[in-house]
């Protein structure tokens, strides 16, 4: 614990008791708060109260006071709770009749401060901060606690009412440690052998539950059953098959009522019962509940309750199948003939005539098809073919074509252009890819993703989804030889005119396609050459100059990718002659970041790639440069990656080895440096180290401690050969200074003494020559001492303790009040 | 009765992030989805987890709606439809849809930079997000789908700032999102029709304060600079990119020239360019006076401010400098400060909110020795100020804006609960309508009695006329009696036979029957004589008629007498009435209970 902040802490307690102040932003106090859990988890906390009386004081005080702000009542309370968290905390604060007098309940229930809902719950807080030892527990059961946190679980508050419902598993939970009873965990083991005096807590609360379930109030009855879902998930046993035999009436009484409004709510119960050992045992019926749940499958409740049940991991396989062929039933009755009860059938075309039913069932249809999809489910009594052609078929509704012999569905109507369904249709038919015998149906599935492209009144969002549609079907459909046909002939004359969509959502979305496509198939020539003989690269050329920041990046990536593809090509020169000009002048011109960051990151992967660097050898110096310079610390960020990709390819004489020259490979090292000179790297590590963004600092300074170990590790190097011109480069005063500050003595002689021709004085030259070796640079500058401190800094967002009390401080000497402003 | 339901997962009495739910004819909106920025973990977000457990946000809510740029009321965009996840609709202004993500990836790029920061959005997410958003329009109305409707006001505040009226079939709330009621040097002020909303949901940033004009700040602003210049000092301005920039921009441009000022002003980052570009753009939404003189010259093009260089840093001389970030905790404003900070003739001006934490929190707090970086100490001896000229409505704007929009509740948010509270009596005392404040999770419900316009035929309305009746009234409602029905999505109030005669139906009688038995010794035509008389004297103005068929006739009320031939004293009398005549019929059983007068 810093002594520094401990000295502070008593005046921090007068300010924030001191009723005539205002109280410190509410992230002060929520830091504060952190601090004391921190010391608390390193249990400091007995410790803190002890040493520190002011604490008892700044509570004792904060109690009395009537003019208290509500905030820091709420700290109060909290921190109350946290501080008592130890039984030794505990027993000091009882002693003075403290902790009565903070949680009393009669001193709450009848002062104004009870209204206000950030009390309540910094009260509950307070009890769950406590809650981590027996007299905690007696305690709250001893002044009838909890009687007001039942009450609080219907309180007109969300947050309040959830943490009430917290506190109370937390107090179930507490009862059945280990260290309390002697229970075991099987189901229904044994009763609760629990202190007398406990066992009236537990019924108190499991009594509570059971009133609520069987309540007409539907609010209570909500709380609980969200009680019951988390006592279920979270309790062990025997709480937790004692409570759910007191409220199995109540609960059945409410499933077979089928109440709208509860059934999200009742399903999650049945979802946490499910992962528990009551879902084994007949008794407990769980399953009948679920089965009741589902009913015959012709309500809007029971395709909901199908969709939950089909997300449950743990489900026996008939109601998983059930489920299944009730949420099918709408994509069916659109798109083909169900095979399901004539009286069903009625009920769902009923409700598949309104819009708002037909689509909400339709979009219910198809995200749990998704999701079944997504764990490759087994599709037993329906074939995966005809499921997925019913999905293409209701995304052809949605683009306006229709099948004759379905027009007389209503349901066709409120299909055209429906962009929700059609989303959710193409997250479908994409998920669908994971069959493999769906790959007889590429024809129409690549059809009718092309039709939705080529619509264009296809909404942005629309676009995208049917492009990640499109990759997924693509990647899986790559062996077929009519794929390349597909994509050449009929799927970039459609991205083409895409790219000069209006919208720059879609001409965005067209490109990040392009991009990830063109990595996908990279090596497969027949792709390349598409792509070449396409015209596609000279309209991606031509989106490096659109109007959009994005869209130029996407553009960048884009002719990235292309060019990358297009290595091995022998006629290719054009297209990267063609590419390094315009990237240059996205670089160097571009107002915005995005396109600058992409042309580096471009730079880098185009480096990492195993051909040779020679083709963009002439950039190189120009990108660096210009990078380095940047106003964007992101793109100086990147330059850096890049300089540290080049730095590893001119290094390593074979890959993998950067260290251990051997005598025979000095020249190399040599040479890779003089490379890495003329590339202006070095100029750009150093500029960098003493930028104004500390990552920046922080890149460039690891980058040069691993020059720095590189040039020590080869001894015979020729340091004179590496010599670097100081004169006006920004980083010029920096080694000057740490020069001087290192050699106070040898400088102040050397300036009188100009000429100096030993080894021992080269230091001493730094500030009297215009060039320096590199050697000797990167020895004068500490570099280790920079990158601890670069380690250390936090962008001066200071979020020490001492700092935070330093501010709740000086805030509280500022008589005139900041009106607090906005941005 | 149906209801309204509003619950603030953010600005519910107080000024942090903005994320208000509403619920209106079983739709469900989310309005604004602000961050706060004074905290690196998940407490800067909204916890979307109340909304729905297992994070389908898609699936429970039917469109959000962003007010604004600010990132207390969009910083939280890119976390909920990207990491939370939501694929529907997103619907902001033009300029919104524009500006934002500069805001986003200017905070994202400062989040990232410090240490520790996880679960933050990323460059592509807010591109991925911002592909969600449907631009809309001031005044155009969007249909999110058949029943919910949008459409967007002036809100002044900020470029593109909007208040939006939601409208569910004839129920109908107005979100203000943050607003001002006076015009300033680039925004004019807010306005909205008279909608009579059932709940106006409005901020209350500045609840009890008349502020003073902003002329007089940016007065104050300029005064402070100019003395700061002319004494030879420097003056750093950490400002956002965009926003508060711009209008400092043009005060500073403006005063220059007016007053022929030499001292360079420079503006350290190349974001402006783009953020000058869209206040270019959008000069629409500016106020008039910026549009009249846009013919002659853009206001946004400027002469005096000029690109910076670091190297700038340590010329001799006046100088002012616009840097980035705006809270002095890192980048280039740092750099600046810490260069400037030992001397007391320059000036610091913060003019926007600093996190704790942050060099610009404490200086604002007025520490004088800040800790750097290796426990070196920074002695602060320039001068600092704070400046705001943030653009909110004060209590007459408020009021104003009611009267204006006349709503027939009001919920206020955005503001701190003790200023609300003064704000809410005002309100509640003067316009006579209910005024909530509801806390963060706490969910206010309002009942609406929503009016629901009927047709009246006009055949009924001349006979209504016919019978003497005023002339219709629309100040005056009177009550009209018809058959009020139900075709082709319209209610109508037309006469009884053309309802029949419209819905092809035919008029079936409904009579009532009722027997009463009495002791008379005479004969069964001597009774009903008796009878006659007898109501003949009662109901004076009620015609009666005695038929010879052996009945007698009270308006639909038909009565005979029948005796038994066992019992010939023991008379039972029918009657027999029509649905219009209960309440003679009932009358009229009842007397004759009673027994005739003998």
């Amino acid at each position: 614990m810093d002594s520094e902040c401990l000295a502070l802490l008593p005046a921090v307690c007068l300010v924030l008791a001191d009723p005539k102040q205002s109280p410190p932003d509410d992230t002060s106090l929520e830091k504060l708060l952190d601090w004391f859990k921190e010391l608390h988890s390193q249990s400091n906390g007995q410790v803190l109260l002890q040493h520190q009386p002011c604490l008892l004081e700044f509570i004792s005080s904060v109690c009395t006071s009537k003019t208290t702000d509500h905030a820091i009542l709420a700290f109060t309370l909290k921190l109350t709770g946290l501080l008592a968290a130890t039984t030794q905390g505990f027993h000091l604060l009882e002693e003075g009749g403290l902790l009565v007098s903070v949680f009393e309940r009669e001193a709450w229930c009848v002062c104004d401060h009870w209204e206000d809902a950030s009390v309540r719950s910094g009260w509950l807080q307070g009890l769950l901060n406590m809650l981590k030892h027996q007299q905690a527990l007696d305690f709250i059961r001893g002044n009838g606690l909890i009687k007001v946190i039942l009450q609080l679980q219907n309180d007109r508050s969300l947050f309040v009412a959830c943490l009430a419902n917290q506190l109370l598993v937390h107090i179930l939970n507490f009862l059945t440690s280990s260290n309390m009873t002697n229970g075991s965990d099987a189901v229904g083991s044994s009763e609760l052998s629990l202190r007398p005096d406990w066992v009236s807590v537990s019924s108190e609360i499991m009594n509570a539950v059971v009133e609520a379930l069987s309540s007409e109030d539907h609010p209570q009855v909500l709380q609980g059953l969200r009680l019951l879902s988390l006592v279920l998930s979270q309790c062990g046993e025997p709480i937790r098959s004692t409570l759910w035999k007191d409220v199995l009436v109540p609960l059945e009484v409410l499933v077979n009522r089928g109440s709208e409004s509860l059934m999200k709510t009742l399903i999650t119960v049945l979802q946490a019962a499910v992962r528990t050992p009551l879902l084994s045992q007949s008794e407990y019926k769980v399953e009948v509940l679920l089965e009741a749940m589902l009913g015959d499958g012709n309500r809007k409740e029971h395709f909901q309750c199908a969709a939950l049940i089909l997300k449950l991991e743990k489900c026996p396989e008939v109601l998983k199948r059930k489920a299944m062929n009730i949420i099918l039933l709408p994509l069916q009755c659109v798109s083909t003939q169900p095979q399901a009860e004539k009286e069903i059938i009625v009920v769902l075309k009923e409700q598949l005539s309104q819009k708002a039913s037909c689509i909400s069932l339709l979009m219910q249809s198809l995200s749990s098809l998704a999701e079944l999809a997504h764990t490759k489910y087994l599709f037993e009594d329906i074939s995966i073919h005809s499921v997925t052609s019913s999905v293409v078929l209701l995304l052809r509704m949605c683009s306006g074509h229709c099948p004759s012999s379905l027009l007389h569905i209503n349901a066709f109507t409120h299909l055209i252009g429906c962009c929700k369904v059609q989303r959710c249709g193409l997250d479908t038919l994409g998920a669908l890819s994971v069959y493999e015998e769906n790959v007889d149906l590429r024809k129409d599935i690549f059809g009718v993703l092309l039709d939705c492209l080529q619509s264009p009144d296809s909404h942005a969002t629309v676009m995208k989804k049917t492009f990640q549609a499109i990759k997924r079907w693509i990647v899986e459909c790559l062996p077929f030889p009519d794929l390349l046909q597909f994509i050449s002939h009929d799927l970039f004359p459609v991205l083409e005119k895409r790219l000069c969509d209006l919208r720059w959502e879609v001409r965005d979305s067209t490109l990040e396609f392009i991009t990830q496509l063109t990595a996908a198939l990279n090596g497969y020539s027949g792709f390349t050459e598409a792509l070449h003989n396409s015209g596609m690269v000279s309209v991606l050329l031509s989106s490096l100059a659109d109007a959009e920041g994005y869209v130029r990046a996407s553009a960048v990536a884009a002719v990235g990718e292309a060019v990358t593809v297009s290595f091995h090509i022998v006629n290719n020169n054009n297209l990267l002659e063609e590419a390094l000009v315009q990237m240059m002048s996205v670089l160097s011109q571009d107002t915005e970041g995005f396109p600058r960051r992409a042309v580096v990151k471009v730079f880098t992967s185009w480096l990492r790639g195993s051909h040779p660097i020679t083709a963009l050898d002439s950039s190189l110096s120009s990108v660096l440069s210009l990078g380095g310079n940047d106003f964007d610390w992101e793109v100086k960020m990147h330059t850096l990656e890049l300089a540290e990709m080049l730095m590893e390819k001119t290094l390593t004489c074979c890959p993998y080895a950067i260290q251990n020259f051997g005598s025979s490979e000095e020249t190399h090292f040599t040479q890779a440096l003089s490379r890495l000179k003329a590339y202006g790297l070095f100029d750009l590590l150093l500029n960098s180290l003493f930028d104004c963004d500390r990552p920046v600092c922080e890149k460039a300074c690891g980058l040069l401690v691993k020059l720095r170990t590189l040039t020590a590790e080869t001894a015979d190097l020729n340091h004179s050969a590496f010599v670097l011109n100081v004169c006006g480069n920004r980083w010029e005063n920096e080694v000057q200074r740490r020069c001087l500050k290192k050699q106070p003595a040898k400088a102040s002689v050397c300036v009188t003494n100009l000429v100096s021709k030993s080894d021992e004085e080269t230091d001493c030259d730094l500030h009297c020559s215009r060039n320096i070796s590199l050697y000797k640079i990167l020895q004068i500058l500490d570099l280790d001492d920079m990158q601890r401190m670069l380690t250390l800094s936090s962008d001066h967002v200071v979020n020490s303790p001492r700092s935070l009390m330093e501010d709740i401080l000086s805030a509280a000497q500022q008589s005139e009040e900041n009106i607090v402003d906005c941005y | 009765m149906p209801d309204i339901k509003v619950t603030p997962l953010g600005a519910g009495q107080d000024v942090g992030r903005s994320c208000i739910l509403v619920s209106i004819g079983g739709k469900n909106i989310m309005l604004d989805c602000g961050m706060h920025m004074g905290y690196n973990d998940d407490r800067r977000f909204p916890d979307f987890s109340y909304i729905t457990q297992n994070g389908r946000l898609t699936e429970f809510l039917d469109c959000v709606i962003i007010s604004h740029f600010h990132l207390d009321h969009c910083g939280a965009l890119p976390y909920m439809s990207e990491m939370v996840g939501y694929d529907g609709p997103i619907y902001m202004t033009h300029p919104t849809k524009a500006i934002c993500p500069i805001l986003l990836e200017d905070f994202r790029k400062i989040t990232v930079d410090k240490k520790g920061e996880t679960n933050f959005f990323t460059s592509q997410m807010i591109k991925d997000c911002m592909k969600k958003v449907v631009p809309l329009n001031l005044h155009q109305t969007i249909q999110v789908d058949e029943e919910l409707e949008i459409k967007a006001y002036y809100a002044g505040h900020v470029l593109g700032a909007a208040m939006f009226q939601i409208k569910v079939g004839l129920e109908s709330v107005v979100y203000t999102g943050d607003y001002n009621m006076t015009p300033d040097r680039h925004l004019g002020a807010a306005w909205i029709d008279k909608c009579r909303p059932d709940i106006l949901i409005s901020e209350s940033t500045y609840a009890t304060t008349i502020r003073d004009s902003k002329r007089c700040r940016e007065r104050d602003f300029l005064k402070k600079v100019h003395e700061t210049v002319e004494r030879g000092g420097k003056v750093l301005i950490p400002v956002f990119a965009l926003g508060r920039a711009q209008e400092l921009c043009i005060l500073l441009e403006t005063f220059w020239e007016r007053m022929n000022l030499k001292a360079p002003i420079y503006f350290s980052t190349g974001l402006t360019e783009k953020a000058n570009h869209y206040y270019k753009l959008f000069i629409t939404w500016t106020n008039q006076k910026i549009r009249k003189t846009f013919v002659q010259r853009n206001m946004f093009e400027f002469k005096h401010i000029k690109a910076f260089d670091r190297s700038y840093a340590d010329n001799p001389g006046p100088m002012v400098v616009f840097a980035t970030p705006g809270m002095l905790h890192a980048g280039q404003s740092l750099q600046i400060f810490k260069k400037w900070a030992g001397n007391e003739k320059n000036m610091v001006i913060m003019p926007g909110y600093c996190v704790q934490g942050t060099v610009g929190h404490k200086i604002l707090n007025g520490q004088k020795k800040l800790e750097m970086e290796g426990r070196a100490t920074l002695d602060v001896k320039l001068q600092v100020e704070y400046m705001s000229f943030s653009a909110h409505a004060d209590a007459k704007g408020i009021m104003q804006l009611i009267r204006m929009a006349e709503p027939r509740n009001m919920l206020l948010v955005h503001g701190e609960a003790k200023k609300m509270e003064f704000l809410k009596d005002k309100i509640e005392q003067e316009f006579s309508i209910s005024c909530y404040m509801p806390a963060n999770g706490e969910t206010t419900t309002v009942v609406t009695n929503p009016s629901v316009p009927v047709d009246i035929s006009l055949n009924l309305l001349k006979r209504e006329m016919a019978l003497g009746g005023p002339l219709p009234d629309a100040k005056r409602p009177r009550t009209m009696h018809g058959t009020l029905i139900m075709k082709d999505n319209s209610l109508r109030l037309v006469s009884p036979e053309q309802a029949l005669k419209e819905l092809g139906l035919s008029e079936h009688q409904l009579r009532f029957t009722c027997r009463v038995q009495l002791h008379d010794p005479h004969s069964d035509t001597d009774t009903l004589g008796r009878i006659y008389t007898h109501l003949k004297s009662i109901l004076k103005s009620y015609s009666i008629q005695h038929v010879p068929d052996g009945t007698v006739i009270v308006e639909s009320i038909v009565i005979k007498v029948t005796s038994s031939a066992e019992e010939p004293n023991l008379k039972v009398i029918l009657l027999s009435w029509s649905y219009q005549d209960e309440e003679l019929g009932s009358f009229l059983s009842t007397l004759l209970k009673k027994g005739l007068p003998s």
